[in-house]
């Protein structure tokens, strides 16, 4: 799960929004009048401007008051037939012939053949409602104005507030109708594409294994979709195989025979806490993970047969959240520098920790476990533990009397085994609370779709009442790209990439100099194109982070990797499109208002 | 007290009445068409000023381009003045609210291609935010006024350039509206068509409404406008009534019946002084034709504004 940007506490960030808000209000209104003024200015002189703008404002204010449902509707109803006419449903068509095709493409064979079915149906839908989205808004309204329809329309008493709501209601009913069809068909589609039976193949035996040296009952399932699960029995009657491409199996003794059940855990909606990590370097200091060489490592790496110590602190742990202990999942990589033993995990330790350096008991006895590369290792935290006293003896202790302060603890990872390392990142250890219902989290997955449909619908009209189509279309499709590099754009911006702004870029590349040696232009030329470059480098900043955060908007990942969206991420997301849908529309309207349709 | 009331009441309602009598005001009223970058193309209309009262037929006249449309879509705030107001019922013409009381025809029907004639009529009935039932007896009288109940249910892009004008009519009439505006009603219709159109004008003032209309055809505007301006080039060149605008002011014809002796002998007397034989006695007209031909060509020979002679 590469859940790169951590989320924000939703109390925090609503908090900070609430107190944004006014501020941006009212620099937007003040930006909105001067801009208007400037124009109006230009055209007519600075006092006629003046009244104009002030008259334009009055009338602004009348129109929102007399915005009327009926009409505002009857404008919906005349979008949603336009596309109807447009055939949108075309768009629809695509995608079932999309995932018919994809039933024979998509690689069975897969590690995990959940997520890449997700990822599939998720990614495809968003992109298919996306374009549709940014098709039909943008060419609605350019549209009625070359043929003159909407001179027909304008002559009625309609509010600019009706022209742009009713088309995003509109387009929002169609998209939102054909949103729907694709997510039960989707969720038809991952559900029978991940089904498939297992039979138990031979006998189950006594067998014993490095993790259980007593011994287990354990047998193979048939080999079918591609693989084949080791079961283990708990007992004579029930079972449970081991998780093989994302899923495993029940086993159940009915009648005479043991009956492998269907698969369970592909699709998730885990419901986790996530703590704050730090790293330990070989000599136990603080300090940060090494990097194993990849470029873009996201992952720190520490190093086995050291000090060296990934540490999650966790909040909030307590008695009654836990009452018997909880669940920790990890979700490591392992990088090897010697080949070892292939078939087996390389061995690792967890401790719990008392963060409060002046308690009695300051650390449990280490629980071994075996990192299993590219599936999720779930180890059973007890409440009761084996701790070792100050004094080096060693007691039973309850976790959360003994381990926690305040609810918080902490939980370090260690990698036994000498030249291997373990690779982990934030994301990656957290304390599972429970599984939600997968259903509901794929619905909240398309819910964040719908938000960004929303979004595209809402700047595609928005762009459209003062632009032609294509460009229009284009401009909007801009606002796409800028919100899914959002991360790049902000980091040239601040400088965190070398070669300087475009200006000095189109030099280096002109002059073939490379990154490293200053320009050689001269001094005041340097400082021109720097300054240039600095405040192109600046609106391009603020055009960034006014746009739309696409990338952010996407919660398609966590329904993938089977994550539980959590509601107030949901909540968030909700707010945000909302509040660009407000100042979009509100933009428009002034831009429709003050545009001459029979010019 | 009570004297002092019905005193005032009366002059206050009259000054009311005789300001709400100009239903069409323009001021003034110039229009530059630009392109985009702000320099000019044409000079549409020219200082125009004009006042359509209350219960008027008006026609507007002129040659192709000469700004008819032009004044016509100031007047529903479609384009900005470049100088000078355009009052519809005292209110300025991008006031929105004026156009609930406003039914427009544009020159060419620019109606939803994808909609049936009572889909269309319905679109529009719910943009005056008439409640389903209104709009529903609304629509079928509407309809069968036009004469389309049997295509009531094709799609308008199925229809013929008359049966789009007469929906075009239907959708303008909706709201019933107090002033309405037809940019060339009779365009694409036929003989029947152009009559009917004719007696709805003329319906239509009989039920006090007012009526701004621009047309070529001359003999359509002669037949139902009470006054007319002419346009040219976007300047006014004639305004005035149409029977007075074509009295031939420099021709006398006499046609007399049941004179006295004595008048008649005094008349034929001063004739016959002049050397004359008294046939009849009037003013004869011109068609409108032959007025508005005049004009032109007149306006092309000598350019600039002529002194309208309103009366
Ligand atoms: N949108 C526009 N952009 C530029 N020029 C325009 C525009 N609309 C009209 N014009 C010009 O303005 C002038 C007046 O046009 P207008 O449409 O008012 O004429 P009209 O009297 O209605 O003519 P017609 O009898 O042909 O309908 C013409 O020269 C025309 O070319
Ligand atoms: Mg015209």
């Amino acid at each position: 799960m590469t859940l790169e940007n951590a989320i924000p506490n939703f109390a925090d960030w609503i908090f900070d929004a609430l107190r944004f808000l006014p501020i941006f209000i009212v620099v937007f209104a003040a930006a909105g009048f001067f801009i208007g003024f400037l124009v109006s200015a230009v055209r007519r002189g600075p006092v006629e401007g003046f009244y104009a703008v002030a008259q334009v404002i009055g009338s602004a204010v009348v129109d929102i008051l007399n915005t009327s449902i009926r009409r505002t509707l009857a404008m919906a109803m005349l979008a949603v037939q336009e596309s109807i006419r447009r055939k949108v449903l075309v768009a629809f068509a695509v995608f079932v012939v999309v995932l018919l095709f994809a039933g024979w493409y998509l690689d069975v064979k897969s590690d995990n053949p959940g997520r890449l079915y997700l990822s599939f149906v998720l990614t495809s839908s968003n992109y298919l409602v996306l374009i549709l989205a940014l098709f039909l808004s943008t060419f609605s309204l350019p549209t009625d104005i070359k043929n003159r329809t909407i001179y027909t329309i304008v002559t009625k008493p309609v509010r600019g507030t009706e022209i742009i709501l009713g088309r995003i209601i509109g387009f929002m009913t169609v998209g939102t109708a054909i949103l729907v069809a694709m997510c039960l068909i989707s969720y038809m589609f991952v559900v029978r594409g991940l089904n498939h039976e297992h039979q138990v193949d031979g006998e189950i035996q006594l067998t014993s294994t490095e993790l259980s040296p007593d011994g287990s009952l354990q047998g193979l399932t048939t080999y079918d979709a591609h693989h084949r699960h080791t079961i283990t029995m708990f007992d004579d009657v029930s079972g449970e195989t081991d998780v093989v491409m994302g899923h495993h199996h029940a086993v159940e003794k009915v009648g005479d025979e043991l009956v492998v059940g269907p698969p369970q855990g592909a699709l998730a909606a885990r419901v986790v806490r996530r703590g704050s990590l730090r790293f330990k370097d070989r000599s136990g200091k603080p300090g940060a993970g090494v990097n194993v060489g990849h470029e873009w490592a996201y992952r720190s790496y520490i190093e086995g047969g050291t000090l060296a110590a990934a540490v999650w602190t966790f909040d909030g742990m307590t008695a009654d959240r836990y009452p018997d202990g909880f669940n920790l999942e990890l979700n490591l990589r392992v990088f090897r520098t010697h080949k070892g033993n292939i078939e087996k995990g390389i061995l690792g330790s967890i401790t719990i920790r008392n963060p409060n350096t002046g308690a009695r008991i300051r650390s449990s006895e280490p629980i071994s476990f075996a990192a299993k590369e590219f599936s999720i290792d779930r180890q059973f935290i007890p409440r009761e533990l084996k701790a070792i006293d100050s004094d080096g003896t060693v007691s039973d202790v309850d976790l959360f009397e003994d381990l926690t302060d305040q609810g918080q603890l902490e939980v370090w990872i260690q990698c036994s085994e000498r030249g291997q390392y373990y690779g982990m990142a934030e994301p990656d250890v957290y304390v599972l609370e429970n599984n939600g219902n997968f259903a509901i989290n794929f619905m909240k997955g398309f819910i964040g779709i719908w938000l960004q449909m929303l979004m595209v619908t809402t700047f595609g009209v928005g762009f459209s009442t003062f632009l032609s189509g294509p460009v229009g279309m284009l401009a909007t499709l801009s606002t796409i790209v800028v919100g899914l590099f959002r991360q790049f754009i902000i980091d040239l911006v601040s400088g965190t990439l070398e070669g300087g702004g475009p200006i000095e870029a189109l030099i280096r590349v002109l002059t073939q100099a490379n990154l490293q040696v200053d320009l050689d232009i001269g001094r005041f030329p340097t400082l021109v194109v720097k300054f240039l470059d600095a405040r192109f480098l600046d609106a391009l900043n603020v055009i960034t982070v006014s746009l739309p955060d696409y990338a952010g908007f996407s919660t398609t990942e966590f329904v993938a990797t089977g994550f539980n969206i959590e509601p107030s991420l949901l909540a968030m997301q909700v707010i945000r499109a909302f509040t660009y849908f407000v100042f979009v529309t509100i933009i428009g309207y002034f831009f429709l208002k003050t545009r001459e349709v029979a010019a | 007290m009570s004297e002092s009331m019905t005193a005032d009441a009366p002059s206050e309602g009259q000054e009311e009445t005789s300001a709400s009598d100009v239903v069409v005001e323009t001021r003034n009223l110039s229009k530059v068409y630009r392109d985009f970058w702000g320099r000019q193309k044409v000079n549409a209309l020219k200082a125009l000023d004009l006042e359509v009262k209350q219960g008027e037929i008006f026609g507007l006249l002129g040659p192709n381009g000469s700004g008819k449309s032009t004044t016509i879509k100031l007047l529903l705030g479609l384009l900005f003045p470049t100088s000078g107001q355009a009052l519809v019922f005292n209110k300025d013409a991008s006031d929105v609210s004026k156009n609930e009381r406003i039914g427009y025809l544009p020159e060419e029907s620019y109606l939803y291609k994808f909609l049936n004639a009572s889909e269309t009529l319905d679109f529009y009935g719910r943009l005056f935010d008439m409640p389903a039932d209104v709009r529903r007896d609304r629509v079928n009288e509407l309809i069968s006024m036009v004469g389309l109940e049997g295509a009531r249910r094709r799609q308008l892009k199925e229809y013929s350039k008359g049966m789009t004008r007469r929906v075009g009519l239907a959708q303008a009439l909706i709201n019933d509206p107090e002033l309405i505006l037809l940019d060339e009603p009779t365009t694409g219709l036929d003989p029947i068509g152009t009559r009917e159109m004719k007696d709805l004008i003329i319906k239509l003032r009989e039920q006090g409404k007012t009526v701004l209309m621009c047309s070529h055809l001359l003999a359509d505007v002669q037949d139902v406008c009470d006054r007319i301006a002419i346009l040219h080039r976007g300047e006014l060149k004639e305004l005035g009534r149409v029977d007075s605008l074509l009295k031939v002011r420099e021709v006398t014809q006499l046609q007399a019946q049941g004179l006295s002796k004595e008048a008649e002998e005094e008349i034929r007397a001063i004739v016959a002084k002049d050397g004359g034989e008294l046939l009849s006695m009037e003013n004869p007209t011109t068609t409108l034709e032959e007025l508005f031909l005049n004009i032109v060509t007149d306006s092309e020979a000598r350019p600039g504004r002529r002194a309208p002679s309103d009366d």
